[in-house]
């Protein structure tokens, strides 16, 4: 990269003046520089099915990150970042610390209504709980494949906010389960931010393992609610079940 | 009423089977991955076998595979339930001698009406 600050041939005083201020000038530009991405580094190549992923620069950070949405999850191997805003909705950040690997869900449990022609009233085998299940296999199960060891999986929870005073307490309920999830799957709770009445954001540095945790003022939540009940709706479809097929 | 071998790793994931299953009069044995489960279904003799895929000691697909070269389980229909939905896995499924292929989420009914159709 080639230098704003020029040599400076003259002795005097002023040039000497002026060759300072080029230099303020000069590191300034470069601090600048430092919070974009840099062209020499690309952002790192994304793992097989997570290439739809569109990466930003993160200014504050100083590195690539992705934003999921509710019902994403991202998996990285890379010194990248991975970010979500989170209502009520709940993140499980997980990591293999020593394969330096990881990666982060956000989910909602859809509403646990009776579907179909039998009731599945036992909370234990509800709609909700088999959609968050789904939800937490998902993103383990891509660590795993990756050579992650699931007794060495460190991870950590945030979210579950009940961020509208009128809404019954939807954040509550998918508290409630990923605590369950992880007590019956024999995991612990490395660090967790849950509850409150405060929307999150969450930068989570999967190779480190630092998350970073913003609660953002009340006046946002009623866009994210937003967001939350567009996805809630179309749970429905997605959380009744996956394909069947017979082989011949 | 069959006897029923459910094959997970995630404790949750056995949980739900087995609700579904013995809550519809099926006997229901559990093993947390491919070499617990082999050991079990040399000792014992099962009407199916309902198997993940992403599992630590021995996989789902390898299993499968296992089980179909045991003259016991030439015949026994082999179901493999999982979050794996490409067709590429499919086709090792199938070609590992797999029954059928249920893709999570999970959903007791369709568990269910399958079974009752492999076993029928």
């Amino acid at each position: 990269m080639g230098s704003l600050v020029k040599p400076s041939t003259g002795g005097s005083e002023l040039a000497a003046r002026k060759q300072g201020l080029a230099r303020a000038n000069g590191e300034a530009h470069e601090r600048l520089a430092a919070m974009r991405p840099p062209e020499a580094a690309p952002p790192p190549p994304p793992l097989p099915g997570f290439a739809h992923f569109q990466r930003y620069w993160d200014r504050e950070n100083g590195c690539w990150a992705v934003k999921i949405l509710p019902g994403e999850y991202y998996v990285t191997r890379s010194d990248e970042a991975i970010s979500t805003v989170l209502g009520s909705c709940v993140s499980a950040c997980v990591r293999d610390p020593v394969r330096g690997l990881g990666g982060m869900n956000h989910f909602m449990l859809p509403e646990d209504a009776a579907v179909g022609p039998n009731d599945w009233l036992d909370p234990a085998i509800g709609l909700a709980t088999r959609y968050g299940s789904y939800a937490m296999e998902s993103l383990i199960n891509d660590l795993l494949k990756l050579g992650a060891v699931r007794e060495r999986l460190e991870i950590k929870l945030f979210g579950g906010g009940q961020i509208l005073a009128a809404m019954t307490d939807v954040g509550g309920r998918n508290i409630q389960f990923v605590r369950n999830y992880m007590a019956l799957e024999g995991y612990k709770v490395a660090a967790e931010d849950l509850g409150g009445t405060n929307p999150r954001k969450v930068i989570y540095f999967p190779v480190s393992g630092r998350a970073r945790l913003r609660k953002l003022r009340p006046v946002e939540n009623r866009i994210i609610s937003r967001h939350e009940q567009l996805y809630m709706e179309s749970l429905g479809k997605q959380a009744a079940g996956g394909d069947v097929e017979l082989f011949e | 009423m069959a006897r029923i071998l459910a094959v997970d790793d995630s404790a949750a994931m056995r949980q739900m089977v087995g609700i579904t299953l013995t809550g519809a009069g099926h006997q229901v044995q559990q093993a947390s991955d491919g070499v617990e489960a082999l050991e079990i279904a040399e000792k014992q003799k099962f009407d199916l076998v309902i198997t993940d895929v992403n599992m630590p000691n021995m996989d789902g697909i390898t299993l499968v595979r296992e089980l179909r070269s045991r003259a016991g389980y030439r015949f026994v229909p082999l179901l493999v339930l999982t979050t794996e939905a490409t067709v590429e896995r499919k086709q090792q499924g199938k070609a590992a001698g797999a029954t059928g292929w249920l893709v999570k989420p999970f959903n007791p009914e369709r568990l269910l009406a399958t079974v009752a159709k492999v076993l029928s």
